[in-house]
């Protein structure tokens, strides 16, 4: 008995083979009296029903929280939730908003230095000192 | 302080109006009596979920006196909650809430069953229904003809089915302990409770008819009936449990499951229940969650096969199984790389394989690198790095193995179930090679 295997589970990568869209749910939020709300009625009525049949594999669900600010609230597959208030802006503003949410995977934002990013090996391999004809100094 | 408002909060359980239980003291309202009320107010969930919602369907707000409102009569209590803006979305059948879970029927009003579905890009043919079957486990349903065994079973033997065949095909030098290993980090249960986690399944708190359909329901505190593995139960297992009783690859790949694995035995399957029941949050309730994920994972698969065919269901396991990645090289683990290296060369007719040093630096200091290279005759077998010698000479020895046992005919290789498919070329014979070095 000379090989054993050791255990090791296979990793997803989202993109490779299927993508499935993060954003699980998105809460639209808004008030009835409240003037900062008004925007956020407009896109409700006008908007809210076409970008609901464009996206079917999000949940939405819409619900009135009296006296406060309107606000969109999405969360995610990892787990995380974003939300986004949307006191006073106007319904196109909004739908930007809730565009952004659902293309969002989710993750805190980061500042991104290389511009890939990937578990791939290297093709072209690790530069080694002790192969090729070395360097004369 | 405020007052909180439970009937206007949104969530996934029922919650009935003040005053709306039996035996609660507040007065009914005159014309309805109060055994008219309670099953049917318990039985009405809040939930602002939008397909129902009556600003957004665009629906008539004319309202029938005694039509499809007739429901709010039920609410004894006027608490200045407008039914007509605000209905309750979903009346659930009678008994609903007795059932263990929720009736077939209630799976076409739940916005979370008809969002996974899209969002696998599953067929329409297909239906929320079956959908909402896989997803209740037997732990929590033990009816068959409602829990998600059957289609589990299908589905892990399709899954399983394919998965081996790829490895095959793509590694045909793989020795079965490394395959086992490969299969299980493919199709094991932890991989496929990754799978159903990465799809956006969540869980419901606790199975019953009430749940939303959407939610995998499982029981944190039972070991459902699903038949996950296939094999034969040997007579001999628990001194293979208890005093460790040799059972050598041969037995495993006749008797046991398809990752080499015994199959459950009634003592392990008792400990964990009995385990699981008293205990909270150890390994045996996370052990009774990846079993209900990633049977959910296979059923959803076997679903799949049962309304859409065989291409459907194969295409589905290649893109969101066999895409997965997984470095074969990290698999192996060898006992003596250099003895078995010198066994392959002489099987192979090779020269026997020669250790020689490439380069080295530092000999003398405190962190010194030798690159060592073995070779048959002229041919360089493998090459390794390490800071003494003998090290570097094992470490170049198993790389020649790995480079042997991974051998890969290219990532392109046809299948066998390819040949299924209409109008495909004929079959050019796999490569199949002879086997291992040493079996044990």
């Amino acid at each position: 008995m000379t090989i054993r295997a050791l255990q090791q589970v296979s990793v997803g990568r989202n993109g490779v083979g299927s993508f499935v869209l993060q954003c699980k749910k998105l809460d639209f939020h808004y008030c009835d009296f409240g003037g900062s709300s008004k925007g956020m009625n407009g896109f409700i009525k006008s908007l809210l029903p076409a970008f609901v049949t464009a996206n079917p594999q999000v949940e939405f669900s819409v619900s009135p929280r009296p006296s406060r600010h309107p606000v969109i609230i999405a969360q995610y597959i990892n787990g995380r939730e974003k939300s986004v208030c949307v006191r006073n802006m106007q319904p196109y503003e909004i739908l930007k908003k809730a565009t952004l949410l659902r293309d969002s995977n989710g993750e805190k934002n980061k500042r991104t230095v290389k511009p890939v990013r990937s578990i791939n090996e290297s093709v072209r391999g690790v530069w080694s000192p002790y192969h090729g004809n070395g360097l004369r100094v | 302080m405020k007052r909180l408002r439970f009937d206007r909060w949104t969530g996934q359980l029922p919650l009935t109006r003040a005053g709306s239980a039996l035996g609660s003291t507040s007065m009914p309202r005159p014309g309805v009596s109060v055994a008219t009320i309670s099953p049917r107010c318990t039985a009405v969930r809040y939930q602002s979920t939008l397909q129902n919602t009556s600003v957004w369907q665009g629906n008539p707000t004319t309202l029938e006196s005694d039509g499809p409102y007739e429901q709010y009569k039920l609410y004894e209590e006027d608490d200045g909650t407008d039914h007509e803006r605000f209905p309750p979305l979903e009346e659930l059948p009678e008994k609903a809430t007795t059932l263990p879970s929720p009736p077939p029927e209630r799976a076409l009003q739940s916005a979370k069953l008809a969002a996974l579905h899209a969002r696998l890009s599953l067929p329409e043919r297909l239906p929320l229904q079956t959908l909402a079957r896989a997803l209740v486990d037997a732990s929590a349903d033990e009816d068959a003809r409602f829990n998600n065994t059957n289609l589990a079973f299908v589905g892990q033997s399709l899954i399983h089915y394919h998965v081996a065949e790829w490895l095959m095909c793509r590694y045909p030098r793989l020795p079965m302990d490394i395959m086992y290993a490969a299969m299980r980090g493919y199709a094991g249960p932890a991989t496929l409770h990754q799978v159903a986690r990465s799809w956006g399944i969540e869980h419901a708190a606790a199975p019953g008819g009430e749940v939303d359909p959407g939610l995998l329901q499982f029981s944190q505190q039972r070991v459902g009936d699903s038949i996950t593995a296939f094999g034969y139960r040997r007579t001999e297992s628990k001194a293979v449990q208890k005093l460790r009783w040799r059972h050598g690859l041969s037995s495993r790949v006749v008797f046991d499951d398809d990752f080499g694995d015994m199959i459950d035995v009634e003592d392990s399957r008792a400990e964990l229940m009995a385990r699981a029941n008293t205990e909270w949050g150890n390994e045996y309730t996370r052990a009774l969650a990846e079993r209900a994920f990633a049977n959910c994972t296979r059923a959803i698969t076997g679903a799949l096969y049962a309304h859409a065919g065989r291409e459907a269901a194969a295409s589905f396991i290649k893109a969101h199984i066999l895409s997965r990645t997984l470095n074969m090289t990290y698999l192996f683990a060898f006992k003596k790389p250099t003895r078995e290296l010198s066994l392959l060369c002489a099987r192979e007719e090779f020269e026997p394989p020669v250790a020689r040093l490439l380069s080295e630096t530092g000999r003398a200091s405190r962190t010194p690198v030798f690159v060592v290279g073995i070779f048959s005759g002229k041919d360089k077998l493998g090459e390794g790095q390490a800071a003494n010698l003998n090290s570097a000479r094992h470490q170049a020895a198993m790389n020649a193995l790995k480079s042997w046992y991974l051998y890969s005919p290219g990532e392109d290789t046809r299948l066998p179930s390819e040949m299924l498919t209409e109008g495909a070329k004929p079959w050019e014979p796999a490569y199949i090679d002879i086997g291992e070095i040493i079996s044990r």
